[in-house]
C-alpha cells in the first residue's frame, strides 16, 4: 500500500470517528437485526433442526451475520456517491491520483473505523447468547481470513452501485436496492440452505453470498478445509473481477461528466 | 435565531397546503425531465420489496406459521409497512436532509420565507424509489388480503389503516430527522434507526418479542400502529377495540413531530457559531 493510499484511508477513518454518534449507531443498526433474527429463529427451530442448523449453530450463524453486516454497511457509500452527484468528480479527474484506487483507500479506511464496534458487538453477542464454537482452530483462522475479504468485496459492490449516480439524481434508493441484494443473497436475511435449489444456485453465482454464508459455512464446518480454501479463492476472484469490471464501467460513464465553463 | 425571524402569525392551513402542493408539483415536474432517473429509482424501490416477498416465501416453505401468523397475514404486515415507508419518500423525503441543512446553515433562508420551515424542507426532494415501494407494497397487501380471505367488507378499515400508517410514518420520520438540530451530523441516524427497527422487527409478529419491545413499539414509539395493530385487527389476532388507537397514534405523532421540529428551530443557531 502506497503512502497516498494510507493517507486517504486515514482521513476517512478520522472523519468516521469524528461523528461519534454515527460510530455508536453502527452497532445498534446491526443489533436490531440480530435480536429480531434470534426471536424468529428460536421460535422456528425450537429444539429441532432446520436446513442443517440446530439452535446453537443458528445462533453462531446469526452472530457471524451481525459481524459481517456491521462491516459491510460501514463503508463510505455516500461520500463516493456525493462526489459524483455534486460534481466533485470533475476536480478529481484533474488530480494525479487514480479515482478508483483513492475511493478504495477511503472506503476501506471508513470500514476500519467500524472494526472496534464490530468486535465489541460480536463479543457481547457471543457472551449473551452463547453460540456454537468454531468447528476447529483452523476453521476459526480461515473464517477470519474470509471475513477480511469482505473489505474489498464491499468496496467493489458499493463502488459499482455509486456508478449509477452518473445517470441518477439521488443515491438513497440505489443504496437501499444494493443493501437489499446484499442482505438477501448473502444469507443475512435467511440462510441460503433454506432456499429452493434453483435460488441457491442463483445465490452461489453472485458475489453477495461471500459476505455471510461463506464465513459462516467455514466456521460451522459445513465445508471441509479444501472447500473452505476454495470459497476463499472464490472471494479473491470476485474481488479482483469486480475491480476490473468497475474500471470498465467507469471508463464509459465518466464520459457523461460535463464541466461547465471549461 | 429562528424565533427572531419567524413570522409572528401562524400560517393558515390553506396557505400551508398551497405551498406544499406547489412545491411537490414542482418536484414532480422536475422528475419528468429525468425519465431514466425515475425508472432506475422506481426499480430500486421495487427491489427491496421483491426480496422481502422472497424472504417470506422461503421462510413459509419451511414452516406453516410464525407465532400463529400465516404466510398471507405476514405479507399484509410487510405490504402495509412498505406502503407507509414508501409514502414518506413521496410526501416528505426532504426531511432526511435536515441534518445536512443544519450543518451547512441552509435553514437560514428558509426561516425568512413566509411558509413553515418543515414544509419547505420536506418538499426539497421526492424519493422516486417511493413509487416502486408504494406500488409493490400495495400488491403485497392486496395479495395477502385475498390470500387471508378477508373479502370486501373490511375494505374501509383497510383504507383507514393505510391513511393512518402513512401519517404516522411521515410524522415519525420527520420527528427523528429533527433530532439533528441537537445532535449534529450529516446523516439522520435516528431516522435510519427507526426504519431499521421497523424493517427488521415490525414486519414480524410482535408476539415474538419480549414485553419491553412490545410496550416500546405500542406506547413509546408507536410504530406498531403503522402495520402490526391494523393487520392484527383485520386478521383477528387482536380485538377490534385496538383499531381506535390507530388514528389516535397518528394524531399524537403529528403533534409530536411538529412540536419537536419547532423546538429544533428554536435551538438552531446557523452554521459556524
Amino acid at each position: 500500500m502506497a503512502r497516498v493510499d494510507l493517507a486517504f484511508a486515514t482521513v476517512t477513518f478520522k472523519r468516521k470517528i469524528a461523528y461519534k454518534t454515527t460510530w455508536l449507531f453502527s452497532i445498534l443498526f446491526g443489533g436490531w437485526s440480530l435480536l429480531a433474527g434470534l426471536a424468529v429463529w428460536s421460535q422456528i427451530i425450537g429444539d429441532g433442526e432446520l436446513g442443517g442448523y440446530d439452535w446453537s449453530a443458528m445462533k453462531a450463524y446469526l452472530v457471524i451475520g451481525f459481524l459481517t453486516a456491521t462491516l459491510a454497511w460501514a463503508g463510505s457509500d455516500w461520500e463516493m456517491a456525493n462526489r459524483i452527484l455534486d460534481g466533485h468528480v470533475a476536480i478529481d479527474l484533474t488530480k494525479p491520483v487514480d479515482f478508483q484506487r483513492a475511493r478504495a483507500a477511503e472506503y476501506i479506511g471508513g470500514m476500519t473505523a467500524s472494526v472496534p464496534a464490530a468486535i465489541l458487538g460480536t463479543a457481547l453477542a457471543a457472551l449473551a447468547f452463547r453460540p456454537a464454537p468454531p468447528v476447529s482452530a483452523l476453521a476459526a483462522l480461515l473464517t477470519g481470513i474470509s471475513v477480511l475479504f469482505i473489505f474489498p468485496l464491499a468496496f467493489c459492490i458499493s463502488y459499482l452501485a455509486t456508478m449509477t449516480c452518473f445517470i441518477t439524481q439521488r443515491f438513497l434508493g440505489v443504496q437501499w436496492a444494493k443493501d437489499s441484494l446484499v442482505a438477501f443473497f448473502s444469507g443475512m436475511m435467511v440462510p441460503i440452505a433454506l432456499m429452493p435449489v434453483w435460488l441457491q444456485g442463483v445465490a452461489w453465482a453472485l458475489p453477495f453470498v461471500h459476505f455471510t454464508t461463506t464465513p459462516a459455512s467455514i466456521y460451522l464446518g459445513r465445508v471441509d478445509t479444501a472447500g473452505a480454501l476454495g470459497l476463499i479463492a472464490a472471494q479473491a476472484a470476485w474481488a479482483a473481477g469486480l475491480w476490473f469490471i468497475a474500471r470498465l464501467i467507469w471508463a464509459r460513464l465518466v464520459k457523461k461528466v460535463t464541466i461547465h465553463g471549461g | 435565531m429562528a424565533d427572531l425571524l419567524a413570522p409572528r402569525r401562524p400560517a393558515g392551513a390553506r396557505h400551508v397546503g398551497a405551498v406544499y402542493t406547489r412545491a411537490i408539483v414542482a418536484q414532480i415536474r422536475s422528475i419528468t425531465e429525468y425519465p431514466a432517473d425515475f425508472w432506475v429509482m422506481a426499480s430500486a424501490g421495487v427491489m427491496w420489496n421483491v426480496l422481502q416477498f422472497a424472504f417470506l416465501t422461503v421462510l413459509f416453505a419451511t414452516v406453516p406459521d410464525v407465532a400463529g401468523w400465516r404466510y398471507h397475514e405476514m405479507l399484509m404486515l410487510s405490504g402495509l409497512f412498505t406502503v407507509a415507508s414508501g409514502s414518506t419518500a413521496l410526501l416528505c423525503d426532504g426531511v432526511w436532509s435536515t441534518g445536512q441543512m443544519v450543518l451547512k446553515g441552509e435553514i437560514d433562508y428558509r426561516i425568512t420565507r413566509p411558509a413553515p420551515v418543515v414544509v419547505q424542507v420536506a418538499t426539497t426532494h421526492i424519493g422516486m424509489q417511493g413509487f416502486g415501494e408504494v406500488a409493490f407494497g400495495l400488491v403485497m397487501l392486496a395479495y395477502g388480503w385475498i390470500g387471508a380471505g378477508l373479502g370486501l367488507a373490511p375494505v374501509p378499515i383497510g383504507l383507514l389503516a393505510i391513511a393512518c400508517a402513512v401519517t404516522i410514518e411521515c410524522a415519525l420520520v420527520t420527528l427523528f430527522c429533527a433530532v439533528n438540530f441537537w445532535i449534529k451530523g450529516p446523516m439522520s441516524n435516528f431516522a435510519f434507526m427507526l426504519i431499521d427497527l421497523q424493517s427488521n422487527a415490525m414486519v414480524l409478529p410482535l408476539g415474538l418479542f419480549p414485553i419491553g419491545v412490545r410496550l416500546l413499539t405500542m406506547f413509546v414509539i408507536p410504530v406498531a400502529f403503522v402495520n402490526f395493530v391494523p393487520v392484527a385487527v383485520l386478521t383477528g389476532h387482536l380485538s377490534a377495540a385496538w383499531l381506535v388507537g390507530t388514528p389516535l397514534a397518528a394524531l399524537a405523532c403529528v403533534l409530536a413531530a411538529l412540536g419537536v421540529y419547532r423546538l429544533g428551530l428554536r435551538s438552531y443557531d446557523s452554521s459556524g457559531h
